[in-house]
């Protein structure tokens, strides 16, 4: 525990991060789907020490997902085809929006659509409840057949949803981008030109494992999106090259497991981290690393823990 | 899928947590088939028949994820797990010595619900099936049911668990597909014949999906409630990831928060009873 090893740390490292219109207590949050709205973990975890808590993908109507099995096991990794399962956005608010009503935690919440109407309309609505701190637009689901990554893969209709959601809310907008894409700064560049705030990325690689006994897939639906460990090179090139050319608020993420981990993505340009996969393995990841950043820093007499945002030191390692 | 049993309201004030516990022993009891049992004090006193544990398989990054695995019996301080090594997790776990160390969620899961009052229970284990259904045959006989079992395997040296059930059943049946122990065939025959010969309040099953539905089928035409316990691949374990997801009649519910025990006549077994899409 941090308060064993380092007594009085919390006043000595200023652990907060200004994401522009969200300013949060710290720069670990969740990463969408893989913490459904916080009461699975709650016997795990202390909500109210989160930098934010981002919500499992909401649609405007309740969506099935996709058939079992929905996950695979791949080296340091995994691949899952859920296909953004819910209950739909009025159920939503009325269950999970509302057992969040009274924790202390930034919210955001991811918003999915097969069409711009949708999105939009989604967003209104959480507009119209008022618990939702800022959005996260999906346009990177690897694993539905209409909207989901198809919105995030071209620059025009990337745009189109961004600027759908744009027009109901003031609201902080982050846009969650596909690292399924040839030039991930094309997307990044006009998906802010439509109005986003600010960028997370990368989701889930595209992916694919064979059963060699069966010769069928692993998972019921052929593919499906690559998380864990396995990915986090790719994550942190991505982040690195989209944190370089633009001039708004990263959150980085891909397969962090550890405090270090997160300071990789904050050191190429990330204001803040998403832990996802890891909640999985670890019930209580997100706090560990929090505080592990706190420990990393307190260690290097680094005072904010944004000064590690972008400080990548680009000469040639020694 | 609550059946609003006693059992159930426990489960509201149970703790899960996170917990380190020591393999004290792991026996190989067949080729490809272990028990482990590990010290876990916090789970051991809190378990119920029918739930189960997430076993985290290295502290480091590959296998990656954990693997569950129903509680087959627990006493004070220690709880003991039947495996069957089909991967690279089960295979880590086949090689363990006492002493060593896994990282274990729980307890998880509903388990079995035992009505108040029940007389005579019929247990169905297909293989592994049988792990969920030790604990469960214990506290039944502690409280006096009578119990018949079935169990069935491919071979005799792969059933399982068979000192726990002789030691609490009235009557133990044994089947094997090649012959080799009890009756030849499969375990689905002899729970046919049992149900028409004996009355029971509830039919208690867990084996492959098969198994499951073949005997939920039989107690249904016998008018006799049945439980089933599913088995699915899981990632979170506690409800968050939707991997495990069970169609049932009530919609999607997820086999680890939800069950691993559904009532059967819940559980769509096929395609063409899911209802249709809103």
């Amino acid at each position: 525990m941090s308060q064993r090893s380092l007594p009085g740390t919390s006043a000595a490292v200023d652990m907060s991060v200004d994401l522009g219109k969200l300013t949060l207590r710290n720069p670990v949050m969740t990463a969408s789907g893989t913490f459904a709205s916080g009461a699975e973990y709650s016997e795990f975890v202390d909500l109210s020490r989160l930098g934010a808590l981002v919500t499992k993908g909401v649609s405007l109507e309740p969506w099935e997902g996709n058939p079992s099995p929905r996950i695979a096991e791949t080296p340091s990794g995994m691949l899952n085809s859920i296909g953004l399962q819910n209950p739909g956005v009025d159920a939503f608010i009325e269950t999970d929006l509302e057992a969040l009503a009274e924790v202390d935690v930034p919210v955001i919440v991811n918003v999915s659509g097969h069409t711009v109407a949708e999105y939009a309309e989604v967003v209104a609505r959480l507009e119209d409840h008022g618990r939702a701190d800022a959005y996260e637009i999906n346009i990177s689901c690897p694993n539905v057949d209409a909207g989901g990554m198809a919105f995030g893969t071209a620059c025009a209709p990337a745009s189109g949803v961004v600027a759908a959601c744009r027009a109901k809310t003031g609201k902080m907008l982050i846009v969650k981008l596909s690292p399924n894409v040839t030039n991930v700064v094309e997307i990044a560049e006009a998906v802010v030109e439509a109005g986003a705030d600010a960028l997370s990325l990368i989701n889930t690689i595209l992916g694919m494992a064979v059963d060699t006994e069966s010769f069928k897939p692993m998972l019921a639906r052929g593919v499906g999106g690559l998380s864990g460990p396995a990915i986090r090179p790719v994550a942190v090139r991505m982040v690195w090259q989209v944190a370089s050319a633009l001039h708004v608020p990263v959150i980085g993420m891909g397969g962090i497991m550890t405090a270090e981990d997160a300071v990789e993505f904050m050191l190429v340009g990330a204001s803040a981290v998403s832990v996802g996969t890891a909640n999985f393995v670890e019930p209580h990841s997100t706090v560990r690393i929090i505080d592990g950043l706190m420990e990393f820093c307190h260690a290097r007499g680094i005072e904010r823990v944004s000064d590690l945002v972008g400080a990548l030191d680009h000469g040639v390692r020694e | 899928m609550k059946c609003g049993c006693e059992s159930t309201k426990s489960y509201a004030s149970q703790h899960r947590a996170t917990e380190k516990a020591d393999v004290l022993v792991n026996e190989r009891l067949a080729e490809g088939i272990g028990l482990m049992v590990l010290a876990a004090p916090g789970i051991a006193s809190q378990v119920m028949p029918g739930q189960f544990v997430h076993l985290r398989v290295t502290g480091g990054l590959d296998p990656l994820l954990r693997r569950p695995f129903s509680v087959y019996r627990a006493e004070t301080g220690r709880i003991e797990i039947l495996y069957q090594v089909l991967g690279r997790g089960t295979r880590v776990m086949s090689l363990a010595q006492p002493g060593d160390e896994f990282d274990l969620i729980g307890p998880l899961g509903s388990g079995w619900c035992v009505p108040d009052r029940i007389e005579h229970a019929l247990l169905v284990g297909g293989g592994l099936g049988a792990a969920p259904l030790g604990m469960l045959a214990e506290e039944l006989a502690r409280i006096g049911c009578a119990l018949t079992v079935a169990l069935g395997a491919p071979s005799a040296e792969r059933i399982v668990g068979r000192e726990v059930f002789e030691a609490t059943s009235r009557r133990l049946v044994v089947t094997t597909d090649d012959g080799s122990a009890g009756e030849t065939g499969y375990v689905t025959e002899a729970s046919e014949r049992l149900l028409l010969e004996s009355s029971f309040e509830v039919v208690y099953v867990c084996g492959p999906e098969i198994v499951a539905h073949k005997v939920a089928r039989q107690a249904e035409a016998a008018g006799v409630d049945c439980q089933v316990s599913l088995e699915r691949l899981m990632a979170c374990g506690v409800g968050a990831c939707l991997s495990c997801a069970v169609s049932t009649k009530a919609g999607l519910k997820r086999a680890c928060v939800d069950g691993p025990v559904f009532d059967a006549k819940e559980v769509c077994w096929d395609e063409s009873e899911i209802p249709p899409r809103h």
